[in-house]
């Protein structure tokens, strides 16, 4: 009697399955494929845009498809490089306001999705993780390269900048010198090496640290007792940890401390307001370039030698190698992620036009 | 001291050991689960920096993981989580049980004996692979199948990132455990049981599935307690596999999902303040919902688990 009751129970678990899988029409707040069940079902009098002959089973490319988004979580730096670089920057830190079946996803899984089974996917990555397996897509007509981004032609991109404390206002002179050859070290090939390591885009140099090591006396000294604090962005931490790892050798071992809790804690903990607080830094770092008010003290502009740029982070939009987009602009990122768009582009054929368009 | 002395004196002293050794795991125990706790319920009696008290009932009932910006919001949901992580880790029972109770029989009363040396020795060998592996094996291939699947039935998956995928890979993260466990249980069937239906003229199937399985359902529910613990458990191959959905109740098997697991795994090497400190309340929530899992199932054991019910 027992068993019949189990292979029921079996059987009813399955029908369960069953169920859920004709159930694509289910419409639930924030679900993505439910509402794709309109456009698969015109799949068979779609366009099919390809020179590849498409396989009876599997069309090649199928502009009605609805357009799968990809983002990284609302902690990410690359993130808020994206969002802020297409113009939707209250979606940085906010998953409510991108469009209904996002799919949240790292660097890795965003580039296996395009790269593998998301034919009808868009995400974004940072430049140094584009590979061939993926459809790197023009941003205004430029494409991303370490060229483009560094003769600023390509435009999704944000600087990485470090600014320093006043001269003399350092804890003591071996620490302010210590910072000076740091920031000599940013410039040179060997710390441009390791910025390209973290995956940033190093700005161009020709200077071998090396050769100018001599310059700087205090990094023939051991420096093991000497603390030197580095703060600011979040999203730049892995690239200063990169610099300072490669540099600390080079100058005699001093200790690098990080604490990085944001861009605004750059100028805010190096001269500004929190300077002489126990969260004061020796080097601050921003993910983005220092406004007018950050290149001053109370009316008194910051000499030029105080801060400057380090790196560029470039940011591409990818998508599959089938699909047949190649230019976006950042209204067309944003009429894609914005759930509230007035001019929404929710398929791959309304992506089209909208290129078309620019 | 003589001979005796020092023998007693070494017991006592090896006794002591074991004593300290005890306390210290058993203490490692109340530490997790006070540290889980007071870091838990920090978001709901403070202020959390400014950003206010987490509202509770909302917690354990929203649909939307974070209605507001990251860091700057408290509107915490994951009643979604809870109902998606039950239904994710039910649906790989379901799969994997009859699986595991075949091939645990097949094992134990049908193999050759070298075969099912074998067959045992290979079932031990999935129960130790770490879930991660499990987790890449599901992003190379299953995702794949799962995609074509999504085609198959005219449905758009987003990669096959879904509860399907989620569920394939507990699914066969689960049936080593529950197939060595349902064996030994099988194994232990007494023997006369088996005899006395044999004598009376049923055949091997009949008595393989009416006596054997049925004098083993206890084990076989214990195997289940323990896969369902295991899938609900999983963090790593589920983070993989599901697609971290932020909001939304959905039982559609190729619509994306997450679990409690994935939310709290999710960005946490990355985030500061409440939204580091929640994962600790998800956490504690995930203790409560496997061990409510686990009483309900002793339960159901007990009811339908005795050889003679």
């Amino acid at each position: 009697m027992n068993m019949h009751l189990s292979k029921g129970s079996l059987l009813a678990g399955f029908a369960v399955i069953l169920a859920a899988c004709g159930g694509a029409t289910s419409s639930t707040p924030g679900s993505s494929v439910a509402s794709s069940t309109e456009a698969s079902s015109t799949v068979a009098s779609s366009t099919v845009v390809s020179s590849v002959t498409p396989s009876s089973e599997e069309p090649a490319f199928t502009t009605s498809n609805n357009i799968i988004l990809y983002t990284r979580d609302t902690t990410s730096g690359t993130r808020d490089g994206f969002m802020g670089g297409i113009g939707f920057s209250a979606a940085a830190k906010d998953d409510n306001l991108l469009t209904d079946g996002f799919v949240i996803a790292d660097n890795t899984a965003i580039l296996n999705a395009m790269s593998g089974n998301d034919k009808y996917g868009i995400g974004y990555v940072s430049l140094s993780s584009v590979n061939a397996n993926v459809k790197a897509l023009d941003f205004n007509g430029i494409e991303a390269s370490e060229d483009t981004v560094l003769d600023d032609t390509y435009g999704l991109k944000r600087p990485f900048n470090w600014m320093l404390r006043n001269p003399g206002d350092f804890p003591s002179e071996t620490v302010e010198n210590i910072v000076d050859a740091f920031v000599a070290f940013l410039g040179t090939i060997e710390g441009g090496e390791t910025i390209t390591g973290a995956g940033a885009v190093a700005l161009d140099s020709t200077t071998r640290w090396d050769d100018i090591a001599s310059q700087y006396q205090v990094c023939s000294s051991d420096n093991s007792a000497v603390t030197v604090r580095f703060g600011g962005s979040d999203s730049i931490e892995k690239v200063a940890k990169a610099v300072t790892a490669s540099f600390r050798p080079r100058c005699g071992n001093f200790v690098a401390e990080h604490e990085h809790t944001g861009s605004g804690d750059a100028y805010k903990r190096t001269v500004g307001a929190q300077k002489d607080e126990a969260v004061g830094k020796d080097v601050g770092f921003a993910s983005r370039p220092f406004t007018a008010a950050e290149k001053e003290v109370d009316g008194t502009a910051l000499p030029v030698e105080q801060y400057g740029q380090l790196a560029w982070d470039a940011i591409v939009p990818i998508v599959h190698l089938d699909n047949p987009l190649s230019n976006v602009n950042g209204d067309l990122l944003k009429r894609m992620y914005e759930k509230a768009s007035t001019n929404a582009i929710r398929t791959w054929a309304e992506a089209l036009a909208a290129e078309a368009a620019i | 001291m003589n001979q005796n002395q020092i023998k007693k004196l070494v017991d006592k002293i090896v006794e002591n050991i074991f004593f300290a050794t005890a306390i210290l795991s058993a203490s490692f125990i109340v530490i997790i689960v006070l540290v889980i706790l007071e870091r838990g319920i920090t978001p709901f009696i403070t202020d959390n920096d400014g950003l206010g008290q987490v509202n509770l009932l909302r917690f354990l009932t929203g649909v939307v993981y974070l209605d507001g910006p990251t860091f700057l919001s408290n509107a915490y949901g994951i009643g979604y989580l809870i109902i998606s992580t039950l239904y994710n880790a039910f649906l790989a029972l379901i799969l994997a049980a009859p699986v595991s109770v075949l091939t645990a029989l097949f094992i134990a009363k049908i193999a050759p004996k070298w075969m099912g040396e074998l067959l045992r020795t290979i079932i031990e060998i999935l129960a130790a692979i770490p879930s991660v592996v499990y987790g890449l094996f599901g992003s190379g291939v299953i995702l794949d199948l799962v995609y074509d699947l999504s085609l198959i039935a005219g449905v758009q998956s987003a990669g096959g990132l879904s509860v399907l995928s989620t569920v394939i890979v507990l699914a066969i993260m689960i049936v080593p455990t529950m197939t060595v466990i349902s064996e030994v249980a099988i194994r232990s069937v007494d023997k006369s049981l088996i005899q006395g239906s044999l004598a009376l003229g049923a055949s091997q199937t009949q008595t393989h599935f009416k006596v054997v399985l049925a004098a083993a359902k206890s084990g076989i529910f214990t195997a289940a307690i323990l896969g369902v613990g295991r899938a609900l458990g999983e963090a790593t191959a589920v983070a993989l596999v599901a697609g971290s959905r932020r909001s939304g109740i959905t039982f559609n098997l190729f619509d994306t999902t997450a679990t409690l697991t994935s939310t709290m795994l999710l960005g946490m090497k990355e985030t500061v303040g409440l939204d580091y400190t929640i994962r600790f309340s998800i956490g504690l929530v995930l203790m409560v919902v496997i061990l409510l899992t686990n009483l309900s199932l002793n339960f159901l054991k007990r009811k339908v688990g005795r050889v003679n019910a």
